[in-house]
């Protein structure tokens, strides 16, 4: 039988279509990705035969472009099972699209964020001490940790909900029918599994949260755990935090813009989706922009002088540009576009994107290199200037991202269609009924018996 | 044998420190060498220490150098060598890297390519050896001994003396050195009638004003300075520093006074100036035993102005202030401080007197120390005992030598350009270039790297192109002996016997013994054996003169006259001045040795020998000019005139006098000339800025260029490394739109250097200063190619009395570059 | 327990670098290229700070030695992953190169700067790999390095103490710094003997530590200079 027979007949077809088509532009792009991940390897292979030398950094500046990508990364990764956890928890029928995408995200980046404090190291070979001598007093330890309970607790949160639909894709017959079968682990949609599977789902969901927010949180605490000006804030948590999510909202919305170009999902992803999620975009905005404002107030308001050589350092010296372009990025152009419902179009949306990603990995750098180009002691400034290995590890990162989510859509709809079904058969019947709960009037049986 | 239990102990400790070596996680990543892995592994790690003397500089600091199983390791400072007290200086703890430096001359070498094209070929010692005395007796046969020449550094004491044995005996008397002394002296000789360096004793002034000598840094012993500098707090001494760049010393100071170039001599007058006026002088002093102060009346009737009359007519404050820069309060300040504190200290060397008036100046600045009465006395200056050693039997010259000798040295030949000095590296190049009196044919170079560190490269260059044979006797290839024929190298000294005594301005006699704490690591010798050898190979009675069969049997010749004298002592522990003096007062006297060899052993044990005691001195000793008498009218300068003035026609017209003083760059006429006065630098006005040179403690005369870590620390004190920099005041800076940090061309009007700015409000405006140091061309792989030397762009342009190249001269502009 | 520490004079100091090349040498600490020491990259276990003060011409140069303050609440050894830099039971704050993963945490932790870090496998001067100190292990690429207040002459002293049978004296271990300063400005010993200089000087009314605000102990002193 013709694939694309099927597909056509199909109500979901766009869904399955990336699985099963695939075409010349697709090993063009991944091509072009793939050469650039290889390039990335050698260059990281140059750095372990002769050190860290290769990059820019030096003393004062003893960490650069990998610990900047790693924090970004990591909040990057916030997109997915942070979000959509929320609005799972919130019950917003419009995640319905579009957790699976952040989830993703959340998978692929966690992994290339978790790997740059790794690339960071001067002996990697030696990693394992980590576990033969690790101690707990490190933030670091904590992050290896949180990192990692969040990376597993976030591709089960991802794989959980893909069960259905690998069920779906092995019933079809056809390619890689093995590993369809083991990965569906004999789903067949029966009522208690729909039960269990939603069970899990829900405990996850509680608890991927705290793990989430403890991840950047204790990220936060290896800078504000040091007595460093600029990074021993108390406010460094939620400011990270915020950040994250702040930037995991936006990379989440240029994922969906491009898949949404790309494989013509646009009955799926539609434009309340983009207003909803631009709408939270420019809370997010504000929010960071509050925190950013207290941090910098409280600095130069007492004034002190070590913490005003970093402030003034990044207001008006070498770091002026890339801060002042911070506030631009992750501010002015959000809320300007974001405020104004006729600039609020998906391309508005996207350029607000584009522009908080780039602001909040600004934001990153901001924090990282300018504390320790000043360094307490009077010394000469530190100045720190990324080497190609540097820069190559960095597109290398960017390359791994589009490269997972290139492999992964072959694999596995990016959209969860049982969800859209689910949505399709019970959503509105729920909503409905919960609207009516929220209103005066008669209880609801099924309310009821959960309460 | 019995093992000792701290014999035992430092096998333990060597094995543990072994097991650290190997047990440290060296993977493949780290490139010990399989030997010292080996010895890692299987040695004991038998610990040793040897004491000896470090010759990096001519601070003459005892050392003490650590060795396991014979393979030095570390040096520290001997505790009880009296002059560095257990103290360094960077560069003597580098010492090792300079041993164990990959650009040794490790066997004799010709050269068979063009100078600097690095092509060399190895001679066995032998030939070499033949070569040279085949061409030595060549010449004596010829009755041309005289055109021998050799070059030293500023070697001092037995070594000085067994060269100049050579040349004696040999019948030459073109023995030269390079720098240092001679030319700085000058100043010296004039008003003391010797040109000794006198010895401050830092310790018991109150007040210390130094003219531009940079002794904490760059002293003669920087080290022992320190030490002396140390105790300013519980002494309550107060330290002045004058000097347009403010130096380590300048920093250390309690006040920084800083001075245009070139015209210290007239601040120090204008000093003498208030001193004079307010009769702050020593008044009983200046009476007994100076001479010119008043105005005086000569044997012939004739009516003199004296030192007093022209200070008080010439240089009140008000017109010291306009020529130097500084503020006529500051003079008046500074000049009663000094009359009212005492005992206070004037120094002056430096940049004092590298300028064309150094001499004059340095006469004015040494003058206020004789209006102080500082000589001989607690507080003030001493002049030190040459060390009892005994003397050999005088040369017994034969007639060829004879002959040699009596001709007239190279560097005072026709050319007058320095009449007043033996020698300078100036005249002694451009009379060589001109073959005047006579042509050289061979010159030997020990130590030094005169075409580094001078600024008249090219003359110089000229010169060493037109010698037949130049053998050096250098240990590494530098800018000098790329022109050698022939290189013989020298043992490094801590692989040689050696001598270093009385370094100037120290104040005590000293003796400080080298002793091979290594074997030589290379195919060198000592090259005082290689003179006895080359001296035996002429045989006759040339080598005769050298009856002794090594150097070290040299040294320890005429050790035997300290031992026998029975003054001072072996250093030791607990052995400190007051100490000796009460003892000496009874009669008694420290280190009965039962024989000279025990004393011997106790001293290569210790490292030296030294006698604090100063007997106190009659002062004709003092002085020894003509008077008697600290002459502030100097009359052998008088005697120098007058003779050159003869020589060049007469005083019938005084048109002759005009002539020979203008070529010594003198204005002053009259009795002005002969006292100190404060002389114009002729600077090119066009150009804005003044161009200074100035040094840094880990490589002062660009000889540590090779060591990698005094490369590296080259700029501690500026953040920089292994890189020039020029100082430059903000205000200055930004008169040109310069930056911290920029690149700038630093312009002169014989050439340029680009590098990169430092801003410092710790230099005057409109001075710009560029250490010295770096700018290498040869010297091997870490000097070569890192930084500028000024000298590149100094004027060749010297003190016409001195012969001292005019450091300071040269005027400058400076330019972004774009 | 001794607790070992440092004084400096600055009066007596006059900055002239003894120290950092005593240090140096007695160490085994490399020597970087010189695009690389201009790059920030040199190795000093013992730095100089040159601070100028003032304007032309009241100006002042002031230099401080500065090597490792070993802390006794430092922050560096807090954050250290592995423990490869920990305070040991001498009050010392040591390395341990062979378990050092290179994270570089320790450094960014320290409020003094006084940690360097491999960034290349150590070179040296050719010919000279033989004057290397046997007690002191050489380091690799990859890990952190610091002044070591010299731990490796301690357990030579106290191996010899041992052997006598009797306790260490003051002034018995003597960094190579200190052992070399031509001002005697340095002086080194434990503050918990009474009698010891060091803790003499630590009680001298002229006595500061650099940003004692911050409280992480440092343990070595700076005597101020007095102004005349
Ligand atoms: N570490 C180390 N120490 C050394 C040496 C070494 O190679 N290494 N070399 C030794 C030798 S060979 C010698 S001869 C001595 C030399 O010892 P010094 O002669 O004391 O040393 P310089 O460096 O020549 O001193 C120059 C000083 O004079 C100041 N100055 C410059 N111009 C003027 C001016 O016009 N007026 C005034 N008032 N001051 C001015 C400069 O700022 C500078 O501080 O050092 C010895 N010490
Ligand atoms: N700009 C400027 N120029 C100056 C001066 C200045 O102050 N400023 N100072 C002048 C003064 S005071 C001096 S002293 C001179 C110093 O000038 P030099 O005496 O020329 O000193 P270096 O350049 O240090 O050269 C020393 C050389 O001796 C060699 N050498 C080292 N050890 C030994 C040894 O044991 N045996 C032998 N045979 N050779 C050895 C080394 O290879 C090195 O090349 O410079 C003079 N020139
Ligand atoms: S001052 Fe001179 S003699 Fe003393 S240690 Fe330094 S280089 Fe050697
Ligand atoms: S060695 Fe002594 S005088 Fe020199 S910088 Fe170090 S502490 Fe100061
Ligand atoms: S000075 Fe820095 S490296 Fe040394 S103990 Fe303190 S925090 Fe640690
Ligand atoms: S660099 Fe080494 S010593 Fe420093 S924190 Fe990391 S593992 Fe510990
Ligand atoms: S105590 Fe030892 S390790 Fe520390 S700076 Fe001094 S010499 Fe270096
Ligand atoms: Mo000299």
């Amino acid at each position: 039988m013709d694939k694309s027979k099927i597909l056509d007949s199909e109500r979901d077809a766009p869904l399955f279509r990336p699985i099963y088509e695939t075409g010349k532009g697709y090993y063009a792009t991944g091509g072009v990705f793939l050469a650039i991940y290889l390039w990335s390897l050698y260059m990281y292979y140059t750095q372990v035969r002769s050190g860290l030398g290769v990059t820019g950094m030096n003393q004062p500046v003893t960490w650069g472009f990998y610990i900047v990508n790693f924090v970004f990364f990591i909040g990057i990764s916030h997109a997915g099972t942070l979000i959509s956890a929320i609005l799972r928890l919130s019950k917003a029928e419009w995640r319905r699209p579009i957790t699976r995408m952040a989830e993703v995200i959340t998978a692929i980046v966690l992994a290339i964020g978790g790997l740059h404090p790794i690339i960071d190291l001067g002996r990697p070979d030696r990693m394992l001490s980590l576990l033969e001598s690790g101690r707990l007093q490190s933030p670091l330890l904590w992050d290896v940790t949180s990192i990692t309970a969040y990376f597993t607790a976030s591709t089960v949160y991802l794989y959980l909900p893909m069960i259905p639909d690998i069920a779906r894709i092995r019933d079809r017959g056809g390619k890689l029918k093995w590993l369809y079968t083991f990965m569906a682990w004999g789903w067949q949609g029966t009522e208690h599994q729909k039960r269990v599977l939603n069970r899990a789902i829900n405990i996850l969901m509680v608890m991927v949260i705290p793990i989430a927010v403890s991840v950047h949180t204790v990220i936060s605490y290896i800078f504000s755990m040091t007595l460093q000006p600029g990074w021993h804030s108390t406010i460094f948590g939620p400011y990270f935090v915020a950040g994250a999510i702040f930037s995991g909202i936006a990379a989440l919305l240029i994922v969906m813009i491009i898949f949404r170009k790309v494989f013509h999902f646009e009955d799926y992803l539609k434009q309340i989706h983009f207003q909803y999620l631009g709408t939270l975009l420019l809370i997010m905005s504000i929010v960071w922009f509050y925190f950013t404002f207290s941090e910098y107030l409280t600095g130069v308001f007492g004034g002190e002088p070590h913490e005003m050589n970093t402030i003034l350092y990044k207001f008006t010296g070498p770091f002026a540009i890339f801060f002042w372009g911070m506030v631009f990025c992750n501010f002015v152009i959000p809320v300007t576009i974001l405020s104004f419902r006729k600039l609020k179009t998906i391309t508005g949306v996207l350029i607000a994107s584009i522009a908080v990603v780039i602001g909040m990995w600004l934001e990153r750098f901001i924090i990282v290199v300018p504390s320790l180009a000043n360094p307490r002691m009077h010394l000469p400034l530190g100045i720190y200037i990324p080497t190609l290995v540097e820069w190559a590890m960095f597109a290398g990162g960017l390359s791994v991202f589009a490269l997972g989510f290139m492999v992964f859509a072959k694999f596995f709809p990016l959209i969860s269609i049982w969800e859209i079904e689910e949505g399709r058969e019970h959503g509105i019947k729920e909503v409905e009924e919960r609207i009516h709960s929220y209103l005066p009037g008669r209880e609801l049986s099924s309310l009821k018996g959960e309460g | 044998m019995e093992i000792k239990r701290r014999d035992f102990l430092r096998l333990f400790g060597g094995i543990s420190g072994a097991l650290v070596l190997h047990g440290c996680g060296l993977d493949d990543v780290f490139d010990v060498p399989a030997s010292l892995l080996e010895k890692a592994k299987n040695g004991s790690g038998l610990e040793s220490w040897s004491n000896t003397i470090c010759s990096l500089c001519p601070g003459g600091c005892g050392i003490q150098v650590r060795s396991i199983d014979g393979v030095p390791v570390y040096i520290r400072g001997n505790r009880v060598y009296p002059v560095n007290q257990g103290g360094m200086c960077p560069l003597g703890l580098n010492a090792l890297h300079a041993l164990y430096n990959p650009d040794r001359v490790k066997a004799p070498m010709r050269r068979s390519g063009d100078v600097g094209s690095g092509k060399w070929e190895s001679v066995s010692w032998d030939d070499a050896l033949r070569t040279v005395s085949e061409k030595l007796s060549g010449l004596r046969k010829e009755g041309k001994p005289h055109q021998v020449g050799f070059l030293g550094y500023e070697e001092r004491g037995l070594m000085r003396d067994h060269i100049s044995r050579f040349m004696r005996a040999y019948g030459s008397p073109n023995y030269y050195q390079f720098s240092l002394t001679q030319n700085d002296t000058v100043a010296y000789q004039l008003l003391q009638g010797h040109a000794q360096v006198p010895a401050p004793d830092l310790l018991n002034a109150r007040l210390i004003v130094s003219f531009g000598a940079n002794f904490l840094e760059a002293g003669y012993s920087p080290v022992y300075y320190t030490k002396l500098y140390s105790h300013h707090q519980e002494r309550q001494t107060k330290y002045v520093q004058i000097e347009s760049r403010m130096s380590l010393t300048g920093a250390n100071a309690d006040q920084w006074i800083p001075v245009r170039p070139g015209t210290y001599g007239a601040l120090a007058l204008g000093i003498a100036y208030v001193v004079i006026r307010e009769e702050l002088y020593d008044k009983e002093f200046v009476r007994d035993h100076t001479k010119g102060f008043e105005d005086w009346i000569d044997r012939g009737g004739k009516k003199h102005a004296g030192f007093k009359s022209f200070v008080l007519g010439n240089y009140y404050p008000e017109r010291a202030s306009e020529i130097s820069g500084v503020p006529s309060a500051t003079i008046l300040e500074l000049a009663r401080q000094l009359g009212n504190t005492r005992p206070s200290l004037i120094l002056g060397d430096g940049g004092a007197i590298a300028n064309t008036n150094g001499t004059f100046a340095l006469m004015a600045v040494h003058s206020l120390n004789a209006l102080l009465g500082n000589f001989e006395r607690e507080g003030g200056i001493y002049f030190i005992n040459e060390p009892p050693f005994q003397k050999h039997p005088d040369v017994l010259e034969d007639a060829i030598a004879k002959a040699g000798n009596h001709q007239t040295p190279f560097a005072q030949s026709e050319d007058d350009s320095f009449p007043l000095t033996n020698f300078s590296i100036e005249s002694f190049a451009k009379n060589v270039v001109a073959g005047r009196p006579y042509p050289l044919s061979v010159l030997f170079i020990y130590g030094g790297n005169p075409l580094f560190q001078t600024i008249n490269h090219n003359d110089l260059a000229n010169a060493l192109e037109k010698i037949d044979l130049i053998v050096s006797f250098d240990s590494a290839i530098n800018e000098t002996s790329e022109y050698a024929h022939l290189i013989l190298p020298d043992h490094m000294f801590l692989e040689k016997w050696g001598e270093v005594s009385n370094v100037p301005s120290v104040g005590f006699a000293h003796v400080g013994v080298q002793h091979p704490v290594v074997q030589p690591l290379h195919q060198t010798r000592h090259t005082g054996d290689v003179l006895i050898e080359i001296a035996r190979h002429m045989g006759g009675a040339v080598g005769a003169a050298f009856p002794l069969n090594s150097y070290e049997e040299e040294i320890k010749f005429r050790m035997k006259g300290v031992y026998l004298s029975g003054e001072g002592a072996v250093a030791s522990q607990g052995v400190r001045q007051l100490w000796l003096e009460y003892l000496q007062q009874r009669g008694w006297q420290i280190g009965r040795y039962a024989s000279f060899e025990e004393f011997w052993d106790r001293l290569l044990e210790n490292g030296g020998w030294w006698n604090p005691i100063r007997k106190k001195r009659n002062w004709a000793s003092v002085f020894r000019t003509s008077s008697g008498k600290f002459e502030f009218y100097s009359q052998s300068l008088k005697a120098s005139v007058d003779r050159l003035v003869d020589n060049s026609g007469g005083r019938q017209s005084l048109h002759n006098e005009d002539l020979v003083l203008n070529k010594l760059n003198i204005s002053a006429r009259g009795d002005g000339v002969f006292v100190p006065h404060h002389e114009r630098v002729p600077y090119e006005d066009d150009l804005p800025l003044y161009l200074i040179p100035f040094h840094v403690l880990p490589n002062r005369d660009g000889q540590a260029s090779n060591l990698p870590l005094m490369q590296e620390m080259f700029g501690y004190s500026a953040n920089r490394y292994w890189s020039s920099w020029v100082e430059i005041h903000p205000e200055t800076a930004s008169e040109y739109d310069i930056a911290d940090q920029a690149w700038v061309w630093v312009e002169t009007s014989v050439g340029r250097v680009k590098v990169q700015a430092k801003l410092s409000h710790a230099i005057m405006p409109n001075v710009i200063a560029i250490p010295f140091g770096l700018g290498h061309t040869s010297s091997g792989r870490y000097a070569k190619g890192h930084g500028v030397n000024p000298h590149w762009i100094l004027r060749n342009i010297y003190d016409p009395i001195s012969g001292k190249p005019a450091l300071e001269a040269t005027k400058a502009g400076i330019s972004l570059v774009i | 327990m001794p607790k070992w520490a440092m004084v400096f004079d600055l009066d007596k100091c006059t900055g002239c670098g003894a120290c950092m090349a005593a240090c140096k040498m007695e160490n085994n600490v490399a020597i970087v290229d010189p695009e690389e020491a201009q790059a920030g990259r040199a190795l000093f276990w013992m730095d100089m700070i040159n601070a100028h003060e003032g304007e032309y011409p009241t100006v002042a140069i002031k230099r401080m030695p500065k090597p490792c303050f070993h802390c006794d609440n430092p922050p560096c050894t807090k954050v250290c992953p592995v423990r490869a830099t920990y305070l040991n039971e001498d009050g010392l704050v040591a390395q341990i190169y062979h378990r050092c993963i290179g994270c570089r945490y320790c450094m960014a932790a320290c409020p003094f700067t006084a940690k360097v870090f491999n960034w290349w496998d150590p070179r040296w001067l050719e010919g000279a790999t033989t004057c290397f100190n046997p007690d002191v292990s050489l380091r690799m690429a990859g890990v952190v390095e610091k002044c070591s207040f010299c731990a490796h002459r301690l357990h030579h002293v106290n191996e010899v103490a041992r052997v006598d049978d009797r306790a260490l004296q003051d002034g018995e271990f003597m960094p190579a710094c200190a052992e070399n300063c031509p001002a005697d400005a340095i002086y080194f010993g434990d503050l918990e003997n009474k009698d010891s200089q060091v803790y003499k000087l630590s009680r001298s009314y002229r006595v500061s530590r650099v940003m004692e605000d911050l409280g992480v102990e440092p343990k070595v002193y700076y005597l101020a200079r007095r102004t005349a």
